[in-house]
């Protein structure tokens, strides 16, 4: 274990502590978990909202939720971050899936985040993950072919669906959808295999 | 639909990857969501795949939120204002900056001189338009340069509950708040001060009106809320 896994495996820890105390009603550790995650949620919700007002508001009410919520977490079941995203991604779904679906507009000339997590500068949230994981999942994703890649990252960081990403490749909706349930098939085998998830 | 028996984990599989995804239909996302509390297999599928997927979400570059989200969330929560409290409030310069609705107070100050001045005189007064937090004028106090009295009128209803009382303070700059007495919560009230406006109010960029226990603050300094409070316009 070098000292970079270290240092994610106590940041985890941390993060962990600190829902536990806001469980507690600890207003200090909620801040201090704020502080420590605020960028990245604010990020994820970004990408998929592409409104600004919308993605303050959405974060708003994901931290109100936290703070009422936190004694539900489980640090069996996941890790505080993942647990922090699944809430505020959601949330910005749920949002989106209120508007009409048709009418979101994506140039096709946008820059499509890779799905390749990047190995040589790994992000703040990347170190927060269990070294050992986020190099398996880094693995996996490669093993992706490029449709399936494109397609499942139009999905997850864009929150599109299935018709969407079809519009968006110029593309038959059978073939986007068979496109990202390989690619899913995929890398659940591959993360399986390398012990990623149970 | 039992969703542990085998013949369905693969379907259910399939549909919490959808789910973590983002790409199921609206009403199936409504339906899984709903079955995940109370159906275990479910809540384990789902978040078995939100950690797959977890590593793409943390790969985002983060985005540092505007302040405002943070006070937007402790407002939502109720919680306590989290500036630091260095001193008592007239000594935090947010309290001064607060201030800043002095011109419009001003204006107001030129206009009740207006009227108020004796025609042919020489207007040498000294005018603070007291507001509270919305802006809105609710005492005028004014006395002349030269005079002992500051005259403190009401200008619009105070509601002041039974044992309670309204003191008027000056702050003088840089120092603690000097309590000037106490006033009525309508009509016109007097107050004597120990020199003349002129000198009294020198220094004193500011006054301000607390609600304190009748009889007034038993400490000497400002103990309940600051309902209004006023630059001290010197017209002269």
């Amino acid at each position: 274990m070098n000292a970079s896994v270290a240092s994610t495996a106590e940041r985890t820890t941390a993060l962990a502590q600190l829902l536990a105390r806001t469980a507690l009603a600890d207003q200090a550790a909620f801040g201090e978990l704020y502080r420590r995650t605020s960028s990245q949620l604010y990020a994820v919700a970004l990408r998929i909202l592409r409104d600004r007002g919308t993605a303050e508001e959405i974060l708003q009410e994901a931290y109100v939720s936290v703070w009422h919520n936190a004694g539900t977490y489980d640090a069996a079941k996941s890790q505080p971050l993942t647990w922090l995203v699944s809430i505020v991604r959601n949330r910005c779904l749920d949002q989106i899936r209120r508007r009409d679906i048709q009418t979101v507009p994506l140039s096709r000339d946008d820059d499509e985040p890779e799905l390749e997590i990047p190995s040589d500068s790994p992000t703040p949230v990347e170190m927060l993950l269990d070294g050992a994981a986020a190099l398996s999942v880094r693995e996996c994703i490669n093993t992706l072919e490029g449709s399936q890649k494109q397609a499942i990252a139009l999905a997850f960081y864009h929150g599109l669906t299935h018709a969407e990403v079809a519009t968006h490749l110029r593309q038959p909706l059978g073939t986007v959808k068979s496109w990202v349930r390989r690619g899913l098939e995929r890398l659940k085998r591959c993360l399986d295999r390398a012990g990623v998830t149970a | 639909m039992d969703l542990s028996r085998p013949d369905r984990t693969e379907r259910l599989d399939a549909l919490a990857a959808q789910y973590a995804l983002g790409t199921l239909s609206p009403r199936a996302r409504r339906r899984l969501a709903r079955a995940g509390p109370s159906v275990p297999a479910v809540a384990r599928a789902i978040s078995a795949w939100e950690m797959r997927l977890a590593a793409l979400a943390e790969a985002i570059p983060g985005v540092t939120p505007p302040p405002r989200v943070w006070e937007g969330i402790r407002a939502r929560l109720g919680m306590a204002e989290t500036l630091p409290s260095r001193g008592p409030w007239w000594s935090s310069l947010g309290w001064w900056r607060g201030l800043a609705f002095g011109s419009l107070a001003l204006a107001v100050a030129l206009a009740v001189t207006l009227f108020t001045g004796r025609p042919g005189e020489p207007s040498q007064a000294i005018v603070v338009v007291l507001a509270g937090q919305d802006g809105k004028p609710v005492l005028v106090a004014s006395a002349d340069r030269g005079s002992h009295v500051l005259t403190v009128k009401s200008v619009a209803p105070v509601d002041v509950a039974a044992g309670r009382a309204l003191e008027l303070w000056a702050l003088p700059q840089g120092r603690d708040p000097r309590s000037l007495g106490l006033i009525p919560a309508s009509g016109v009230g007097r107050v004597t001060l120990a020199d003349t406006a002129g000198v009294a109010l020198e220094n004193t960029p500011a006054l301000a009106v607390s609600l304190e226990p009748s009889g007034g603050s038993p400490t000497g300094k400002p103990t309940g809320p600051v309902l209004f409070s006023g630059p001290v316009s010197r017209l002269y």
